[in-house]
């Protein structure tokens, strides 16, 4: 897996393409027909389910029209993005990587979709990624694993994975993922581009597949943290379909910043955490050092509760999920099986051909650990747990701008070669605490100076400073 | 005789709120309509909707227990309460488990002369499910929607209820309640009220709790009672043969009368309850609860308390307590015009019984009934034809005043009986001869004169004032 990607980028910034468009150095019918026949050439990736070529083309035109007979234009013409097969879009088909959804067209568009459209964004096509958001790979998707575009024999991370590689493989400037446990972040990371999970109520999930209630929220993956602020400037704030939403107005994700020295903490023992691949640890502590060099202040903070975050984000995640998926029972829409005799055999046929290995594993987990008897033992203990580390974070957080993390302790792995399910909930680590937490996390790509493989950290800080995230990137640096 | 067995039952009351919209969503909640003609996205569950709660419901919750000095919750919280049904779109039921948004209360009921209060152990907020139909097509059952989501109040009572009387006495009690709070239109033939009976037996003077059964799903308080008496029963001559009763859930049927299992304790459904992640606590405000407060209405227990302390005896007193309108409206007027037992009277047997709208409809002003109270009081006329005549009058024009209308009648009595009296002496004048026969001893002849009186006035004429008037003018011709 070499950083350089031997891919076409024709944009990176919103800026950008807009001024291209405005000088007629290239027009937005053209654009999207460059994107398209990108998208052809990179089909045996299977980042996507379904492309809309007609209709991303039609608007491409007017777009056009628009530019022509200079009529006002929304803050995001030109701006083409792919979607992740979770989020509603009306009039189209959403699966959520599924069988159970087979056929199933959604009648409203998420409330993201709605602020992006309103600007004059143009989507075209939804991703692959994991059965309901579930899966590190992508290889929990009825319609198959993504290939990741440095190479195909490696995953494309997930659950976003469809999301990533559209944008690694240059076929839109931005892809909408869902990141419930690092779903965004990681591909992002595997890919080696930046990806965002906002604070939990910042976008809407009006829109949004459930698959765990108080973990999920919308992520953006792109090539520069411009675009990711300039997109979050549009989707966030209050929704009144949805009731966890912020009810405090977004940041200015474009202030810049005050000063350029941060206070960076970082955990205590994480570099020689198990299962950290050496190269990693390297990058990392490179990383760190160069910080301290640059004048910022880093430092170490304990933090007692590193090996309690998988089992608690995995105890609540399937908990809410189990639920979240009772929904799809074959009475009202998508997939129902055929031949049955009565209620409880359209339950059980639909829900077992319906859903996936995966899917099914959580579910039972989740109706397990929710069951009488078991609550108070894994429920409640989560609960609080999770309680606890929240409380940490924060406190780690008032004394400190960012908490950094790598993003995953190691490389992607080959397709096919799926490890046990525990080993693969492990490799969540480190993304799953900002979820757990409701903080925001950006990962971003670093230069690896004695490796060629492309490596992520991720920085976390309070919601209430999401756009400190953003100004850590700007030119003052 | 009394029986050795004491019954025990606790109620589960459902309440249908009349909220514009649904509980989670803005879908109409309004009753009767086309078969899943009121269902949108939310209700019916499609993927990535989310439930927004409805103030609305929060605040008729908050007034109810209000009204039955409920300690209300200023912050509660929403469960989700897990299975599976063909009409439970979501596969979970939004409802409160943990902490419902009021605690404790008490409703009074009437048993016999007594009041007794009920105790309530809390009442939460849900969401109703659709409604599955099994007997319109032989082999598939159908499914309206429109019912799912519709705001729900549930009022779960401590075991306070010792027969079916008691139970319809508070099914009756909370009715009036939440019509009087205007919640609900609390009417049972629609569904909007109906209850899971608790039901156990122990021997009389006992203290410990029998394994109870509960009937679900009761809609009609005389359902309810049989249910009871059905219950009872069986529960009785189990025990008396030995046997133990098992803690089970039954359904009532109206048609045979017996309560069948739906099933037992074993296979007794694990709901899996926890709290709902989608919506954060609802929190009301302590200055929104005491708002709410000073806008309940008085409350039936309490008009009854005031129409007792104008005299009323008790049957009346509940009798105008009985909805709001009437009580307010029986209230004013008292409270201006004072003569409370005669406009009681009045409101009860006259105005009542012909009232087609409500009360406040009422085409005579208060001001002018009572002037006709005082005018039958002064005995400027007399009660009966003030109730028969006067009051169809008024009716008839109601912005003329009684007084004006006593005035005119009998303005056209005098004129009346001048015009009378004249047709008389003309009549005597013309028949001399019957007049001398009558004066001989044909005293039959009054029927002739009668008779010429109705020709002549075409039958207007009244009989007893004639008769009168005609009798003097023969005498007095003698």
């Amino acid at each position: 897996m070499h950083k350089k990607s031997t891919y076409n980028i024709p944009f990176q910034t919103i800026p950008s393409v807009q001024e291209a468009l405005r000088q007629k150095r290239i027009s937005c019918e053209q654009l999207l027909t460059d994107y398209l026949s990108q998208i052809e050439k990179t089909r045996h990736l299977n980042a996507y389910v379904e492309v809309f070529a007609t209709e991303a083309l039609q608007k491409a035109k007017s777009i056009d029209e628009k530019l022509k007979s200079n009529q006002p234009l929304g803050k995001l013409y030109g701006v083409v993005l792919s979607i992740k097969d979770n989020i509603s879009y009306e009039g189209h088909q959403l699966s959520a990587g599924s069988k159970i959804l087979q056929g199933y067209q959604a009648l409203f568009s998420a409330t993201a979709i709605r602020r992006l459209l309103d600007e004059d964004a143009i989507i075209i096509g939804r991703t692959n990624c994991d059965e309901f958001g579930m899966g590190s790979s992508n290889e929990n998707s009825f319609y198959g694993a993504v290939k990741n575009g440095f190479d195909e024999s490696l995953i494309s991370g997930g659950s976003s994975g469809g999301a990533a590689v559209s944008v690694q493989t240059g076929t839109c400037l931005a892809a909408l993922g869902t990141d419930t446990g690092g779903s965004v972040r990681q591909p992002a990371a595997f890919c080696g581009l930046y990806g965002f999970k906002p604070a939990y109520g910042r976008v809407s999930r009006h829109g949004l597949v459930a698959y765990g209630s108080s973990f999920d929220q919308l992520g953006i993956i792109a090539h520069t943290p411009e675009v990711i602020g300039d997109l979050m400037q549009i989707i966030a704030g209050p929704d009144e379909y949805d009731a966890t939403c912020l009810q405090t107005p977004p940041p200015d994700y474009h202030t810049p910043p005050k000063n350029a020295h941060w206070k960076v903490a970082y955990f205590d023992g994480i570099l020689d955490h198990q299962g950290m691949h050496p190269e990693i640890k390297t990058a990392f502590s490179d990383y760190l050092e160069d910080l301290a060099v640059k004048g910022h202040e880093v430092t170490r903070v304990p933090f007692e509760y590193l090996d309690y975050l998988i089992p608690t984000y995995y105890i609540l995640t399937t908990a809410e999920a189990s639920t979240n998926l009772s929904r799809y029972d074959g009475i009202r829409y998508g997939f129902r099986a055929g031949q049955v005799d009565n209620l409880e055999e359209t339950y059980t046929k639909t829900r077992t051909e319906g859903f996936g290995q995966e899917v099914k594993r959580r579910i039972l987990l989740g109706t397990y650990v929710l069951s009488a008897g078991y609550y108070d033992a894994y429920f409640a203990q989560a609960q609080k747990s999770r309680r606890l580390i929240q409380d940490k974070l924060y406190a780690i957080l008032a004394e400190n701008d960012f908490l950094i993390l790598p993003v995953t302790a190691n490389y992607p792995r080959k397709i096919g070669t799926n490890p046990s399910p525990v080993e693969e909930y492990l490799s969540d680590i480190f993304t799953v605490l900002a979820n757990l937490t409701g903080v925001p996390a950006l990962s971003f790509p670093i230069d690896n100076k004695k490796g060629k493989k492309v490596i992520s950290l991720q920085l976390l800080a309070l919601k209430e400073r999401e756009n400190t995230l953003f100004q850590w990137f700007t030119p003052s640096h | 005789m009394k029986s050795k067995f004491e019954t025990v039952i606790g109620l589960e009351i459902h309440v249908q709120l009349n909220t514009k919209s649904k509980a989670f969503c803005r879908d109409s909640n309004l009753f009767g309509l086309a078969p899943n003609s009121q269902v949108g996205i939310v209700s019916l569950a499609h993927p990535g909707t989310l439930p927004y709660p409805n103030k609305e419901q929060v605040y008729s919750a908050i007034k109810l227990g209000l009204a039955i000095d409920s300690q209300i919750n200023r912050v509660s919280t929403f469960d989700r309460k897990n299975y599976f049904y063909a009409d439970l779109p979501k596969g979970y039921q939004i409802t409160q488990d943990q902490t419902p948004v009021c605690v404790g209360g008490q409703i009074p009921i009437k048993v016999g002369d007594q009041t007794k209060l009920i105790q309530i152990h809390h009442i939460h907020m849900e969401e109703d499910a659709g409604k599955s139909i099994h007997d319109q097509n032989a082999s598939h059952s159908l499914i309206d929607f429109n019912r799912a989501g519709t705001p729900l109040l549930e009022i779960v009572t401590e075991p306070d209820l010792r027969s079916g009387e008691e139970v319809d006495a508070l099914m009756s009690a909370v009715r009036q309640l939440v019509r009087y709070l205007d919640i609900s239109d609390g009417n049972m033939e629609q569904g909007s009220m109906r209850c899971d009976c608790n039901i156990s037996i122990r021997p009389q003077g006992s203290t410990t709790l029998g394994n109870r059964c509960e009937v679900k799903n009761l809609n009609s308080m005389r359902f309810a009672k049989k249910a009871i008496q059905y219950e009872v029963k069986r529960q009785i001559s189990l025990t008396q043969k030995g046997e133990t009763i098992q803690q089970q859930t039954l359904n009532f049927n109206p048609t045979t009368g017996r309560t069948t299992p739906i099933r037992t304790k074993e296979d007794a459904h694990d709901y899996r309850y926890f709290p709902e992640p989608d919506m954060p606590p609802i929190v009301v405000s302590q200055k929104k609860i005491a708002a709410l407060k000073a806008a309940l209405p008085k409350l039936p227990w309490d008009y009854e308390q005031t129409f007792l302390s104008y005299g009323l005896s008790p049957k009346d007193s509940i009798l105008l307590a009985q909805d709001l309108d009437l009580a307010e409206y029986y209230e004013s007027f008292v409270s201006t015009y004072e003569q409370a037992i005669p406009f009681a009277n009045l409101l009860i047997n006259q105005i009542r019984p012909t009232l087609t709208g409500k009360i406040n409809d009422y085409p005579i002003s208060q001001e002018y009934l009572a002037q006709f109270l005082t005018l039958i009081n002064d005995k400027t006329i007399n009660k009966s034809l003030a109730i028969k005549q006067l009051l169809p009058n008024m009716l008839a024009q109601p912005s003329v005043s009684p007084k004006e209308l006593v005035k005119a009648f009998s303005q056209e009595k005098d004129n009346n009986s001048n015009q009378l009296a004249e047709t008389i002496s003309n009549i005597i004048a013309a028949h001399p001869d019957k007049v001398k026969a009558y004066r001989n001893g044909k005293k039959g002849l009054l029927g002739f004169f009668m008779g010429e009186v109705m020709k002549q006035t075409r039958g207007q004429a009244d009989p007893g004032a004639s008769r009168k008037i005609l009798l003097k003018a023969l005498e007095r011709a003698h």
